[in-house]
């Protein structure tokens, strides 16, 4: 078991101290600003090598899991934590490679978040970081909601023909909202903490076609705690964990917390992708994904929430017929004739 | 080894199947031929069906590659399409397309029949089948990007064959079923190498682009294209504007897209041009669930032909989108007839939600009882767990009901039924907040002010502080209590933890109580600022807000000014009642509380 990583066990590197970081980040060279970045995040890690470029770093799975072992410790989310320090240092960057290597880790410590504030742990680092995110994309959109405008079948669109509304011109707006405005928030107020993680989250979902597996596969595993035990396991039999788990079940009511719209929303849409929309068959990633709908889909029938139980719902039956095998017909097969011609 | 595989399976399948080979009216068996590419003899076994069916080198090469795909020996097949020259092919096949007409669209059918007789396409359109095959060997192999190569330079081919789109007289069917599962293949196979940005414009392709595609294939890229706008977290960028019609409608992001196409997708099965496919339904289910837009897809739910749905079914999906979006009252009406006794009086979901909606107007309340305590019986099994909200609907239920009746001794009744049906649900669902804080609802009404304090404490605690109306309840538990500092610490604390907009109660409240502990300057104080937020909401609220957000309550500009004005009375400055009353005046023009106001104004005794 590594020491607590410390300041005074690294060599001499001027972008150790968070101070330096504002200096390093001045230089307009996106290398430069990797380079920053993964020197210090070799004084925080010390149980694994950290490789030498950014690229490299992204795909490397046991910093990743050093990093996550890092977080799951019981005083991750403290203010004068390093290793949130570094995540809210890097995440200021412009760079987008640095972006990502940030958001790989918000369904951890989203997760880690939520479940340790009924604790009354102060986290005033992971809140930081949180708030970095969420501050990113309140400019990003300028605050602005996202919207979306419902179709109508009556005009025609580009795959169908229609007559078209008989009397008036204009395209009738069915205006939607998918995620409202976002004001500035510089500390975390209690009943603006749902909404702020659930901006991280949809951050995260802007990017989750680049994630990799372990990170779905964590926030698969927040998703379950979060909807809380609702009577999917029978007779108290729970099957062998992994650690994260079995951390999250010893903290108080297993980490169940409330969930409204704004935190439910962007969690479908991450579940979506897991269970439909990854390039390759990842079983693991698909149970995974699966179980986490079927928690959800318990706990919004415990809080009586139609919404959620249409979402939810709708994604356990399409897992369903996906697994149908009547339904794994191969259409672009040719026909198996034993008389073959030209 | 694999060969010796393929022996093997090529003699146990020498006993089922027999193939034979058909062409220019001649025919032969596979047997020996196959024998000679099990043991590689593929200049033999191409020469032998030369002879055989007198067909040209590329042609046997196509014929062979078939056969070896259909047995199974992909790396053999591929061999054989190796040497096949598509360019060459191509050459062919322009030569004997019929030359280009002028454009054909969709409405407008060239007036005669093709003039030229179908040229004989098949040596051709074979060369383009080995290139699919191919693709599928490649496919099959796991080398996606590669199968994706080839089966777009099929596509490619076509299209610079056809150039004005395919129609129904041009080709023979077995181009078309090449040229069909050509388009099919290309976009997953793109997904599956990875290539998104591809992948979207084969798509796009496939759907705007002339193939003859039959409706069923047409419906199935259709669906895979939404779903994969909808799930792959890839976005992409909007149709291009080429072919815009006046008022049509142009989707700008991939929601709009998808959720554009599944609604085709269900006019089609409606009017019968597509198979059903249950996928679809649910794919728009989560779409506009998403959306928060559960009205527009009741209204689908109610186009689709009847006989897809039972109609419990459908009465309780309805019912679903209707309470999402606030419909109770038809949500209810749905519940009630698939609830009846002929009908499915046991569903469990369908109970408690009748229950819940129900639960929140006095005069249906009654009846939601009826529906809670049915539930509380059919939670059995594996359902049990769903036994503790049965009975927190039913202490709702009640609770509500104890508003209604004319005798206290009902009412009393009601209410002490209601805290026991509430205590039954603590005991099954320990950790649900709303059901600590509706329990909390219920003492507080029964003034049993002590154990309704308990319990605010323990629903702020539970939630972390991020339910604005636990603070509320608390502080108006505290100054039911008479325990007005306290109640204002609380307060205070509350605005601590609320953003400006969410305020406004807050504000009223802490103006309240300042009132009460005699303290009308700050008072006064506090509703100009509330008086400020209210007006600035007013001038510059965003109003693209989520529906929750919405139904917090907010204050109005008359409350605050009625308010004032009523402070000022009692403080006896009258012309600043004046002012304020004024003020309320403009904004509503009748109102029986600011007339008493009024009225004491002028008449302060």
């Amino acid at each position: 078991m590594s020491e607590s990583p410390t300041i005074n066990d690294s060599p001499p590197s001027p972008a150790i101290a968070g101070d330096s970081q504002t200096t390093a980040a001045n230089e307009s060279d996106p290398n430069a600003k990797c380079q920053t970045a993964i020197q210090s995040l070799s004084s925080i890690v010390t149980t694994t090598t950290i490789p030498s470029t950014i690229s490299l770093l992204l795909g490397d799975s046991s910093v990743s899991a050093a990093i996550s072992s890092l977080l799951l410790r019981p005083d991750s989310g403290a203010g004068d934590n390093n290793l949130c320090r570094w995540l809210y240092d890097t995440f200021q960057s412009t760079e987008p490679s640095l972006h990502l290597l940030v958001l790989r880790f918000v369904p951890l410590i989203a997760g880690l978040y939520l479940s340790r504030v009924l604790l009354r742990q102060p986290q005033a680092g992971f809140e930081a970081v949180l708030l970095a995110l969420y501050a990113h994309e309140t400019t990003s959109r300028a605050g602005q909601a996202v919207t979306v405008n419902i179709p109508d079948l009556s005009h025609p669109s580009i795959y169908h023909e229609s007559k078209g509304p008989a009397k008036n011109n204009s395209t009738c707006l069915n205006i939607a909202v998918v995620s409202s405005t976002l004001d500035p928030h510089g500390t975390v107020r209690s009943t603006r903490r749902a909404r702020i993680v659930g901006v991280a989250l949809e951050l995260y979902y802007s990017e989750i076609s680049r994630m990799p597996r372990q990170s779905k596969l964590d926030f698969c595993g927040a998703c379950e705690k979060w909807a809380g035990g609702n009577g999917e396991t029978r007779a108290g039999v729970v099957p062998e964990e992994e650690e994260s788990v079995a951390v999250a079940r010893s903290e108080k009511d297993g980490g169940r917390i409330p969930l409204p719209w704004e935190l439910v929303q962007p969690m479908m849409r991450i579940l979506g992708h897991c269970l439909m929309g990854m390039k390759v068959e990842d079983k693991e990633v698909k149970e995974a994904a699966s179980k986490a709908c079927q928690s959800l889909y318990l706990r919004s029938l415990h809080d009586i929430n139609p919404k959620a139980i249409l979402a939810a719902g709708s994604l356990l039956r399409l897992r369903e017929i996906a697994l149908d095998p009547k339904n794994q017909i191969d259409h672009t097969e040719i026909s198996n004739d034993n008389v073959l011609s030209v | 080894m694999l060969e010796n595989q393929s022996k093997e399976l090529s003699e146990n399948r020498e006993d089922e199947i027999t193939r034979q080979l058909w062409a220019n009216g001649l025919c032969m068996k596979t047997t020996e031929v196959e024998a000679k590419l099990d043991e590689g003899n593929i200049q033999e076994a191409e020469s032998s069906l030369r002879e055989g069916l007198s067909l040209n080198s590329e042609e046997a090469r196509a014929l062979l590659g078939r056969l070896e795909y259909q047995r199974g020996n992909l790396e053999g097949a591929l061999r054989l399409f190796e040497g096949i020259d598509l360019q060459a092919a191509i050459q062919r096949l322009q030569a004997s397309a019929p030359p280009p007409e002028k454009p054909v669209n969709k409405k407008n059918r060239p007036r005669e029949p093709q003039q030229q007789p179908v040229v004989p396409q098949h040596a051709a359109s074979l060369v383009l089948e080995a290139i699919y095959l191919k693709a599928k060997s490649l496919q099959k192999l796991g080398r996606t990007a590669e199968a994706a190569r080839e089966c777009k330079s099929v596509l490619d081919s076509v299209e610079k064959i056809f150039q004005q789109g395919i129609s129904d007289a041009q080709v023979d069917t077995r181009l078309q079923e090449t040229v069909s599962h050509a388009v099919e293949l290309l976009p997953s196979l793109f997904k599956d190498s990875g290539d998104y940005q591809e992948a979207i414009s084969a798509y796009r392709r496939a759907l705007s682009s002339q193939w003859n595609l039959d409706n069923d294939s047409c419906a199935r890229i259709q669906k895979d294209f939404a779903v994969f706008l909808l799930h792959s977290g890839v976005e992409a960028s909007p149709p291009s504007l080429a072919s815009q019609v006046e008022g049509s409608y142009t989707p700008r992001n991939n929601l709009e897209e998808a959720i554009l196409l599944l609604m085709i997708l269900i006019k089609k099965f409606n009017s019968g041009k597509a198979k059903w496919d249950p996928s679809v339904i649910e794919h728009l289910t989560f779409a506009l669930s998403l959306c928060s837009q559960t009205s527009v897809l009741a209204k689908q739910l109610e186009e689709v032909m009847p006989g897809v749905f039972t109609r419990v079914e459908r009465w309780n999906s309805l019912a679903l989108c209707y309470s999402a979006a606030g419909q109770t009252s038809a949500a209810v009406n749905l519940l009630r007839k698939s609830l009846h006794k002929h009908e499915q009086p046991d569903d469990l979901v369908a109970l408690l939600l009748a229950a819940k909606l129900c639960s929140e107007e006095p005069s249906l309340a009654a009846e939601g009882a009826g529906y809670a305590e049915r539930g509380v019986k059919n939670a059995q099994g594996m359902d049990e767990h769903l036994k503790g909200v049965g009975l927190r609907m039913l202490g709702l239920c009640l609770g509500k009901q104890a508003k209604v009746p004319t005798s206290d001794f009902e009412r009393s009744r009601l209410q002490s039924e209601s805290l026991k049906a509430l205590d039954g649900a603590i005991a099954f669902e320990h950790n649900n907040p709303d059901l600590i804080f509706e329990l909390g609802v219920q003492y507080a009404e029964q003034r049993n002010l002590k154990a309704a304090s308990r319990y605010s404490k323990e629903f702020i605690d539970a939630t972390g502080g991020s339910v604005l109306k636990g603070w509320r309840f608390l502080a108006l538990v505290l100054s039911a209590q008479q325990r007005f500092s306290e109640a204002e610490v609380v307060t205070d604390a509350a605005l601590d933890e609320t953003a400006k907009w969410d305020q406004g109660p807050l504000l009223r409240l802490k103006a309240k109580l300042k009132i009460s502990q005699s303290n009308p300057t700050e008072a006064v104080e506090t509703y100009r600022y509330l008086l400020a937020l209210v007006q600035a909401q007013r001038k510059s609220f965003g109003p693209l807000r989520t529906i929750s957000q919405m139904e917090e309550d907010k204050v109005n500009e008359f409350e605050v000014w009625h308010g004032l004005a009523y402070l000022y009375s009692s403080l006896s400055h009258w012309n600043d009642v004046e002012v304020c009353l004024k003020k309320a005046g403009e904004l509503k023009q009748y109102s029986a509380s600011m007339l008493h106001t009024e009225g004491k104004n002028k008449n302060p005794l």
